[in-house]
């Protein structure tokens, strides 16, 4: 267990400093902030001030090593546009796109779990043919015309939900919730159920092949010899084990909601970091753009990690062996 | 007046085939079992016998039609019962044993969970209650600290342990009747015999009845009362035991009998009818097959010979455990001698196939070791062409016919593709030579277009023995290569593999569980125990006075299949 945790920290540890020197190097050679920040009076004195102001005059090597030595005290830097903390900027815009991302996954697991079990043990049902018809279409339809779609149907013809923004919210913990108020919620619900539609959809499918392989083990009969209800072999001893390939691709998913939740965000006007992230690229403000992706990378690797702790769980034979 | 407590009538039931024809899995079979009566279903795959039990517990698969009769349990037609009336049959007056216990044990239950559901399913005991029963039964069933095994998952225990927790939960509800269905074929030997000890007493006690499903005439000779043979769905014949098992009277007994290899007597030939390809086809073969032995060897000393072979396996490390060593072999040293079968016998898990393994160089043994093949250590080889060479003078039959073509080639190619990839022969002499091995291992040379699929698991491991032909090898690793098969097909096969042998002179390396087979087919053999050689020798020494207890407790474990003894 320690050893592999160890091992598992010294491989995030290269990986997020891989990451850092990519996007560094790479944020440098795409664009020149000086040229976007300065204004079109500027003199060459200018533009040399605003250079080293922005510690971009120095070597890229020298600038990197800085900015390595700062990360490890917790300091991302300051973000050339808003000439503020790049970690708070990024805190500030965090928990709207958590909350959206893991509603939108509490979704999908939810409504495509069932759905694919059912159609599963129900092979030959008419529910199953269209259940296994609309998860390809739903899987297919691109998020951004889906979202139009959406805001159509439900904000502009039944007028039920709000297009945009994330309307009244709670503070817990010092952080603003939509999820807790009746409006908030109601802002919440378009683009939650516009990311979920896909999770909806590739969960379904997961669901469904899981249990067309499940049905068949010696196990699922002679639970059935024993006995014992359909319901608890459903429950008991299907579910269990149709979890592993479903966790996995939660996991990874989980991570895409997050990271790029961006396309759902500008489509609602969600207040989120996906925003933040296309404006820090088109504006070249190198410090968020740098600090995100570091971040994203972090969040990756750990719901690599916990997803490893689950298997264990829900497998004994990972366990022990 | 004797109650019968099953009774079949002319029971048919069809499968659906593509084709629009029907598949009769039975066909018109009739049987009775009383109360307490222990009774043998036997046959070799496809005979059906499952489909019995899994009537009576409305376990047949969906596609599944009853043509005609059906099944009655205590005067209750239970064939034409609905899904939610057979609550009150299964697990309540009919128990189920599987034949795989380590895949019918839900692999992410524990043990607990899975008895204590089938106990509140079938009994009135809840909670607490259910728990302590469970206790009750797994002692009663034989199985050591049951409270601990509560909370073990099926992994983590042997197969023989799994079977009786198996049994504890067929026996929870005190059922009138078990349906064992290959009870021990998954299991070791040694472990065989004490489980189906503690079967007999469990029912004896509570006089449950027993329909036992096997193919194995071994263990219908040692349990049953009565017995049925099976084939292709239709009974051939029934009985009580000694009475079929002794003076069969229909050409299918009489063949299947004499397909059983005999763990008491040595033959030369099993009296079974064994096809053989075209002459001239066949001498073209061997012609082939002869060409290249200028040195198989020289007698009197040995072809391969292995000293110190040990093999350590370390398994990865998980989220939640360390990495850790098995030592699968330690320190084996043998010679095979040019010409003879060299048998190594022993339990799963005690290493024999990873002895043959390295020695073909599948796996890496750890250092310290020496392997000399034709008076030349094997790691002194260093050009490509004395290294292949080598591979091609040391061939593989698998155990596994299924896995070990590949299916999207045909036969023909699975022969000769490998010796094509080494640009050695052109199409049309590769198709020649695929058409000859296959006449040689006693198939028509037509059905080397045929893809595997098409063939049986007898026919695709006669294309596995033509393959390793190819090669023109002296020296073959047989890996269990007939366990997979049924007795009459095992026969053939075996009877062909000698004839090769014979003609081609080649050497064998003889692995099995199978201790009968073993003194078939071997001059020699090794016993293998947890990865090291407890004792070595003349095969009909070793197996007929063993020194070593190991060897003894496995001999003495076989069921005897003795049919001039059975009274």
């Amino acid at each position: 267990m320690l050893s592999f945790v160890g091992k598992r920290l010294g491989q995030s540890a290269i990986l997020i400093l891989i990451m850092s020197a990519l996007v560094f190097f790479g944020m440098y050679v795409i664009s020149d902030p000086v040229a976007v920040l300065a204004g079109e009076d500027f003199t060459e004195e200018d533009r040399l001030a605003l250079a080293a102001e922005l510690g971009v005059d120095r070597p890229l090597i020298a600038q990197y090593i800085t900015f390595l030595g700062n990360v490890i005290r917790g300091d991302f830097g300051i973000s050339f546009v808003y000439n503020r903390p790049v970690l708070d900027l990024i805190l500030e815009r965090l928990p709207a796109t958590l909350e959206v991302a893991f509603f939108a996954m509490f979704i999908g697991l939810v409504v495509g779990i069932p759905l694919g079990v059912y159609s599963g043990l129900n092979q030959k049902a008419r529910s199953t043919k269209t259940i296994s018809f609309t998860t390809t279409v739903g899987y297919s339809i691109p998020n951004f015309w889906q979202g139009v779609l959406l805001i159509l149907l439900f904000s502009v013809w039944f007028k039920v939900l709000p297009a945009s923004g994330r309307g009244d919210t709670v503070d817990i913990f010092g952080v603003g919730w939509s999820l807790f108020s009746l409006d908030g919620l109601s802002h919440l619900i378009l683009p939650a159920l516009n990311l979920a539609i896909y999770t909806i959809c590739l969960q379904a499918r997961l669901a469904r092949s899981g249990t067309q392989e499940v049905m068949y083990q010696d196990y699922m009969t002679f639970a059935r010899a024993k006995g014992i209800s359909r319901n608890r072999i459903v429950r008991r001893h299907l579910v269990r084990n149709i979890l592993i390939p479903i966790v996995t691709i939660t996991g990874l998913q989980l991570g895409g909601l997050i990271a790029f939740a961006t396309v759902t965000e500008t489509v609602f006007s969600w207040p989120g970091i996906g925003k933040l992230l296309l404006d820090s690229i088109h504006s070249s403000d190198r410090p968020v753009v740098v600090a995100y992706l570091i971040l994203i990378t972090l969040m990756f690797v750990t719901i690599n990690f916990i997803v490893d702790v689950l298997y264990a769980l829900l497998d004994p034979r990972i366990r022990y062996t | 007046m004797t109650e019968h407590l099953i009774h079949v009538e002319d029971l048919t039931i069809a499968y659906p085939m593509a084709d629009g024809e029907k598949f009769r899995a039975i066909d018109g079979f009739s049987m009775t079992v009383n109360r307490g009566q222990i009774v043998g279903v036997v046959g070799e795959s496809g005979a059906g016998k499952s489909t019995i039990g899994k009537a009576t517990l409305g376990l047949l698969d969906e596609n599944a039609v009853i043509d005609t009769g059906g099944v009655s349990l205590d005067q209750v037609m239970v064939t034409q019962l609905e899904e939610h009336a057979f609550t009150d049959i299964r697990g309540n007056k009919v128990g189920y044993i599987y034949q795989n216990p380590m895949t019918a044990l839900n692999p992410v239950l524990t043990i607990g969970e899975q008895i204590v559901e089938a106990i509140e399913a079938n009994t009135d005991k809840r909670g607490s209650a259910a728990r302590d029963y469970a206790i009750t039964l797994l002692e009663q069933a034989e199985v050591p600290h049951p409270e601990e095994r509560l909370s073990k998952y099926p992994h983590q225990l042997s197969g023989g342990l799994c079977q009786r927790i198996v049994f504890a939960i067929a026996i929870s509800a005190k059922p009138d009747l078990i349906i064992a269905d290959e009870p021990t074929t998954a299991l070791d030997v040694t472990v065989q015999k004490a489980v189906l000890d503690t079967l007999v007493k469990l029912t004896r006690q509570e006089n449950i009845a027993i329909i036992l499903i096997t193919h194995d005439m071994g263990v219908v000779a040692e349990m049953c009362d009565y017995v049925y043979v099976l084939r292709h769905g239709k009974l051939v014949e029934e009985g009580p035991t000694a009475q079929v098992l002794k003076h069969p009277t229909q050409p299918y007994s009489r063949e299947l009998m004499a397909a059983i290899p005999r763990i008491d007597t040595k033959i030369e030939r099993f009296a079974v009818p064994g096809g053989l390809g075209k002459a001239e086809d066949r001498q073209r073969a061997i012609d082939y097959l002869m060409s290249r032995k200028t040195d198989a060897g020289v007698e009197g000393t040995p072809l391969l010979s292995v000293r110190n072979l040990s093999k350590t396996f370390t398994n990865n490390a998980t989220a939640l455990k360390a990495a850790t060593d098995f030592k699968a072999v330690s320190d084996v040293s043998f010679d095979v001698y040019p010409g003879e079968t060299l048998g190594i016998v022993g339990e799963s898990g005690s290493g024999k196939s990873t002895v043959g393994r390295m020695i073909l160089g599948l796996h890496k043994p750890d250092a310290g070791y020496e392997i000399t093949y034709r008076g030349r250590n094997i790691d002194d080889l260093k050009s490509r062409a004395d290294k292949l060479a080598h591979r091609q003078s040391l061939q593989c039959i698998f155990q596994d016919p299924y896995s070990s073509l590949n299916p999207r080639m045909t036969a023909g190619d699975n022969i000769t593709y490998a010796l094509r990839a080494h640009g050695t022969l052109t199409r049309q002499e590769a198709r020649t030579l695929a058409g000859d091995l296959m006449e040689l291992v006693g198939l028509p040379r037509a059905s080397a277009r045929k893809m595997p699929h098409a063939f049986s698991g007898g026919e695709r491991q006669r294309i596995g023995i033509a393959r390793a032909l190819s090669f023109r090898p002296d020296f073959i690793f047989c890996d269990e290569p007939t366990s997979a098969l049924d007795v009459t097909v095992q026969a053939e096969l075996l009877n062909l593999m000698k004839d090769l042998q014979d003609q081609l002179g080649l050497t064998l390396l003889f692995v099995s569980h199978d201790l009968s087979v073993v003194r078939q087919m071997c001059d020699r053999v090794m016993v293998m125990k947890a990865g090291e050689v407890v004792e070595a020798g003349d095969c009909e020494k070793v197996l007929v006075a063993p020194d070593h207890p190991y060897t003894q407790g496995l001999l003495a474990a076989m069921p005897r299949f003795r049919p001039e003894e059975a009274s």
